[in-house]
């Protein structure tokens, strides 16, 4: 076992204990108060303002898929468009979902479909709203902006794998003056979220959609959890400085 | 209810043989793990076959019901079948044919899309550089320090603009993308956890 294998494993044995534990006490009903980010207020909001203004809400899913290095991220906007399918399900307005990987195009729709329940007519309806646009970043901008440019659409939440087109589907919504809600965890591309979204949800603020939106305990003990390591993490870095530095 | 228990019973121990593939150097494990892998991408490619399915019922539903913009419908199930028609027709995507395709067509277009990132990039710093509160301010302030030191006419106008511009991005920034990327690394770690263990299901909820 290599030098990076041992230190991830011994992360791994860290960090399952204290999720597990944090995860009890939360779902044993000790709530703990969460900080007030914007851009998930901000959502509880766009689906009344989509069933005021009869126009749907934009879902980008970003070029992620389910077997790559992000998978994590993919889930995080899957999370989001649950809360939102939700939302608009009593409405009747289902959102439009893009997506450019296609291995997560079945999930998609299953996520639409759920709160149909047996509902298998409207359940398909929604499902329709599922598109796949195109693999390629250049090609599934151009679908995305085509979207925003052509149909009715209230506001515009991309969350998500996302590189620099992130930028054109950005502009492209503020161009036509929509409400925009964008999140990605490359350190690169959110300069362009921060520049073009209005609420933004940055790194591992993304992952958070599930403990925000749903209240699910296991999220905000995991939530918990990751305090805890972050902590964990910065005293060991602190302490490995001291000790090269003395000796 | 049975199917539910079956997907993640079967989810959890391939994630489980897929984390010990990782960690232990067995050859009948790294074996298990290799073979693992490889049926997620068979499984992977077929839904790019779901992918054309949902284009061709998305843009022939756009068609039928002559929504907003369905001339365009045409124009892209056009393309669809014509480069599909042509790989199949000439050899594949390796055929010279198939290359003129990309080459002549499809990366022009990317170029062209992702020149405007350009202009776009010049729309939203003049829109994010205006000072509205601390915060806006500091990030003009550094980005015009990182423009200036970028450029020839920099070091012209102050010669430690450029050690000023390197400081910043090797210090700061580096120290903020560095924070981010962990607390990335935390939450990643955390999502595939509570999939791994079957707490968070996005197959069968």
């Amino acid at each position: 076992m290599n030098e990076i294998q041992l230190a991830l494993l011994l992360l791994l044995v860290v960090f399952l204990p204290v999720l597990y534990l944090s995860g009890r006490r939360v779902q044993e009903g000790n709530f703990p108060d969460l900080r007030p980010i914007l851009a998930f207020n901000a959502l509880q909001g766009v689906t009344a303002r989509a069933i005021e203004t009869g126009r749907a809400v934009h879902i980008s899913l970003g070029l992620g898929g389910i077997t790559g290095d992000t998978t994590a991220d993919s889930l995080a906007g899957l999370s989001v468009m649950e809360y939102l399918a939700d939302q608009s399900a009593a409405a009747g307005v289902p959102p439009i979902v893009t997506l450019a990987n296609p291995t997560l195009l079945p999930l998609a729709q299953d996520v639409i479909r759920r709160p149909y329940g047996t509902d298998q007519e409207e359940a398909a309806e929604a499902a329709r709203h599922v598109r796949w646009i195109a693999p390629g970043p250049a090609a599934y901008s151009a679908g995305v902006m085509g979207v925003l440019g052509i149909e009715a659409v209230d506001a515009n939440v991309m969350i998500g794998e996302f590189g620099d087109e992130y930028l054109l589907m950005g502009e492209a919504a503020h161009r036509k003056k929509i409400a925009h809600i964008g999140g990605a965890s490359d350190p690169s591309v959110i300069p362009y979220v921060y520049v073009s979204a209005d609420q933004t949800l940055m790194g591992e603020e993304m992952y958070a959609a599930g403990a925000y939106l749903k209240r699910k305990p296991w999220h905000i003990g995991s939530l918990l959890a990751q305090d805890f390591m972050r902590w964990v993490i910065a005293l060991v870095i602190v302490a490995l400085v001291i000790i090269n530095t003395l000796f | 209810m049975i199917s539910r228990t079956v997907a993640t019973v079967v989810a959890m121990s391939v994630g489980l043989l897929v984390l010990a593939d990782f960690f232990v150097n067995s050859d009948s494990i790294n074996a298990l793990g290799l073979y693992l892998v490889r049926i997620a991408s068979i499984v992977a490619a077929f839904t790019l076959v779901l992918g054309m399915v949902n284009v061709l019922t998305v843009h022939l539903g756009k068609i039928y019901s002559r929504d907003k913009g369905w001339p365009y419908s045409w124009v892209l199930l056009g393309a669809l079948f014509f480069t599909l028609g042509m790989g199949f027709l000439t050899g594949g995507p390796g055929s010279a044919w198939m290359q003129q395709v990309f080459e002549v067509v499809l990366f022009p277009l990317e170029a062209t899309l992702f020149s405007l990132l350009a202009f776009f990039s010049i729309v939203a710093a003049y829109r994010a550089f205006r000072v509205k509160s601390l915060e806006t301010g500091l990030f003009v302030t550094f980005g015009v320090i990182v423009l200036l030191g970028q450029v020839p006419i920099g070091a012209r106008l102050w010669d430690q603009l450029p050690v000023i511009k390197d400081w910043v991005l090797e210090v700061p920034a580096l120290a903020g993308a560095r924070g981010i990327l962990l607390g990335v690394a935390l939450g990643t770690a955390a999502t595939g956890l509570r999939v791994l263990l079957g707490i968070d299901r996005p197959y069968v909820d």
